[in-house]
């Protein structure tokens, strides 16, 4: 089976065979690899250098803990990777954006308005949580097409509160 | 326990503390949750069975400090207001369960003199200083006005109850830039810093805002910003028996919006002089309100190491362990050793012996602006070996909900040196493994690679000027192993999946890819 693996946006070629040789960029590796709970402590030897790893699924996305590092890691094999571009043929990469809240909390205050031109970085909401006014930012420039919260109201996790065109 | 038995008592209490006599405690209300109240438990554990009550929201009932308590009720909704700042439950909850103290840990209650007061009516030993000393430190105002008569340097700044108009006038004078503070605050919490005069009234409005949902107060005050200072604080310790001591200092200035995140003792920055002038502030500062128990004097030093009293934190703080492991104190354990009548363990005063450095570990992402993180801790593996100890509230399996402070545990190394003390630290944060949620574990890992930190250069500013986490620097340099083992997870799961549907006899996990090369 051969998987295109992206972290850190460095891809990686890994083959791994029925016989259970594995080929990374090409090139056969020497790898014994352990769970030591399933589905959570891995442990890799891999050219007898030992590692260990936390591994969480979440998202579409493995977690990898390893040696105090976080990993985000995109694990794609050739047929999921033809369906998603084709997805992409349909023009998603300038769509909107929603801005969702990252947690339950109160809507402190909504410094933006419909149709207002934002730019990357700007605060579009500030919510109460945990104690602390999180200031929630535009992740790109664009033009703020809804808001659907108001001050004063208290939201659940991932609602939608802004969403940029 | 009625009015008249509260009145009996509190004449009984009166009379002990005259003869000489110690008052007993055989069982703490710990009006707190998380880490502190954890750690409260065990300082009672210590102290040959001393029961522990705790108290819980309903957020709380699967929380640590409920799991350690001998005893354990609940307080109400999740909302701080209905439970953990509820006075009437607290004191309630004290006489149900037959506790003879209470001690508020930080945050919360613990810096309330009408708390305190609530809990010495009811008849009960309050493990802490006075109400009266709580509410001349608790006026941060008043405190300033107090501290100047007592000849101990304060920062410049307004006078209380200013309006905004006042306020605006008083900026100018000052000049900036200055910050904005909650005359009812602490842990940043109200705070802004104001560069020019355009950002003064946001800064009011936000500060008076946060202020007044933290803390159901939102008076504020300016203060002169000292830029490129440094944030450091004496532990002081006095019992009811005249003695007051110094237990020397915490370094605490790297912090991210007043936030502390690190601290360490002794501070890089001290000199012998520097530590005996400041030590000799912090006594004055505490006798001047005939201060009882543990508390600390948070100073401000500049480059020229002036030093300028901030205000006084009249209960434990997050970071005491450090102190704790640099002197060999327990200083929970001096609390209630005081608060019993008790002569303190350690009137000849301490000796710093090595050096103590500590992390928050927080829910919160540094990748995106340290945005907090809630959800289900899957995986809690905790470091271990030598010179380390972990002060945690959470466990696998936890739920961190968005009621309350972010901080799930405070990681404190300890070595011969700062080199050794921040070397394990670092060993130690690698082993520390907590998945499930964001934490600022790799936060902490870039602040232990950074030369100037390591070389004992940074004032409050640094964490702003040298500290930002970008998403694409995520990781370190094990990308490939990373890649290699999530994908065999993934390779793994597939082919479970396939053999279950095919051949469901064979073995699914443990495979060994060979190396035939």
């Amino acid at each position: 089976m051969k998987y295109q693996t992206i972290v850190n946006g460095q891809t990686f070629d890994i083959e791994i065979n029925e016989d259970g040789r594995v080929l990374v960029n090409g090139e056969a590796r020497a790898i014994d690899f352990r769970a030591l709970r399933q589905g959570e402590l891995y442990s890799i030897l891999l050219d007898h250098r030992s590692y260990e790893a936390v591994v969480d699924e979440r998202d579409d996305l493995y977690h990898v803990l390893l040696a105090g590092d976080m990993y985000e890691v995109q694990v794609t094999d050739e047929r999921s990777r033809r369906l998603a571009s084709a997805f992409m043929a349909f023009g998603d990469t300038g769509g909107e954006v929603s801005i969702r809240a990252p947690m339950p909390g109160l809507i402190v205050r909504v410094p933006v308005s419909e149709g207002e031109p934002v730019s990357k970085g700007q605060t579009v909401i500030i919510l109460e949580s945990m104690k602390m006014e999180n200031e929630l930012k535009s992740p790109r420039d664009g033009t703020v097409h809804h808001v659907h919260a108001r001050a004063g109201e208290n939201v659940e996790q991932n609602k939608v509160l802004v969403t940029i065109a | 326990m009625s009015e008249t038995q509260g009145r009996q008592r509190r004449t009984r209490l009166a009379s002990r503390r005259r003869t000489g006599e110690t008052t007993p405690i055989r069982k703490i209300l710990v009006a707190n949750r998380g880490e502190i109240a954890v750690r409260i438990i065990r300082a009672c554990r210590e102290l040959g069975g001393i029961q522990a009550v705790a108290v819980y929201s309903d957020a709380d009932r699967e929380a640590l400090h409920v799991r350690y308590a001998e005893e354990a009720y609940n307080i109400g909704a999740p909302s701080p207001r209905e439970s953990y700042l509820n006075i009437g439950k607290l004191i309630d909850v004290a006489r149900r369960s037959g506790a003879d103290a209470v001690h508020p840990g930080y945050g919360f209650l613990s810096e309330r003199a009408d708390f305190a007061q609530a809990v010495i009516d009811a008849g009960l030993v309050w493990i802490g200083p006075s109400p009266d000393a709580i509410s001349r430190m608790g006026d941060k105002l008043a405190a300033r006005e107090l501290m100047e008569r007592a000849g101990v340097p304060i920062v410049p700044g307004t006078q209380p109850g200013l309006n905004n108009g006042a306020l605006r006038h008083e900026a100018s004078r000052i000049g900036f830039p200055l910050m904005v503070k909650a005359a009812a605050g602490g842990g940043g919490k109200g705070m802004r810093i104001v560069r020019e005069e355009a950002q003064l009234d946001a800064a009011l409005a936000s500060a008076h805002r946060e202020a007044e949902a933290a803390f159901g107060d939102g008076t504020v005050y300016l203060e002169k910003l000292l830029e490129g200072a440094r944030h450091i604080e004496f532990q002081i310790l006095a019992d009811m028996h005249g003695n007051t001591i110094s237990l020397g200092e915490r370094e605490c200035s790297i912090q991210r919006r007043h936030q502390k995140l690190f601290e360490e003792a002794p501070s890089p920055f001290m000199d012998p002089d520097l530590r005996q002038r400041m030590g000799a502030a912090a006594v004055a500062a505490a006798q001047a309100v005939s201060y009882v128990n543990a508390g600390t004097i948070e100073f401000l030093v500049d480059a020229a190491k002036n030093f300028y009293f901030l205000e006084m934190n009249t209960r434990l703080q997050v970071e005491h362990p450090v102190t704790e492991l640099v002197t060999g104190a327990d200083l929970v354990k001096e609390q209630i050793r005081i608060a019993r009548g008790r002569r303190m363990g350690l009137v000849d005063g301490v000796s710093i012996s090595g050096w103590a450095v500590e992390c928050r570990i927080n829910a919160e992402d540094p990748y995106n602006n340290f945005l907090p993180s809630i959800g289900r801790v899957t995986v809690h593996v905790s470091p271990t070996g030598p010179g380390v100890r972990l002060d945690s509230g959470i466990y696998a399996g936890y739920e961190v909900t968005p009621y309350y402070d972010s901080m799930l545990a405070k990681l404190i190394a300890w070595g011969e040196t700062r080199g050794e003390a921040l070397l394990r630290m670092r060993r130690a944060l690698a082993e520390y493994k907590i998945m499930g949620l964001k934490t600022n574990l790799p936060f902490h890992q870039k602040l232990l690679d950074s030369t100037n930190f390591l070389a004992g250069r940074y004032n409050t500013q640094f964490v702003e000027q040298h500290m930002e986490l970008r998403g694409d620097e995520m990781g370190g340099g094990r990308a490939e192993a990373a890649a290699i083992v999530a994908t065999l997870v993934e390779h793994q799961q597939r082919q479970s999946a396939l053999q279950f549907a095919q051949q469901p006899n064979r073995r699914a996990s443990n495979w060994k890819w060979g190396g035939r090369r």
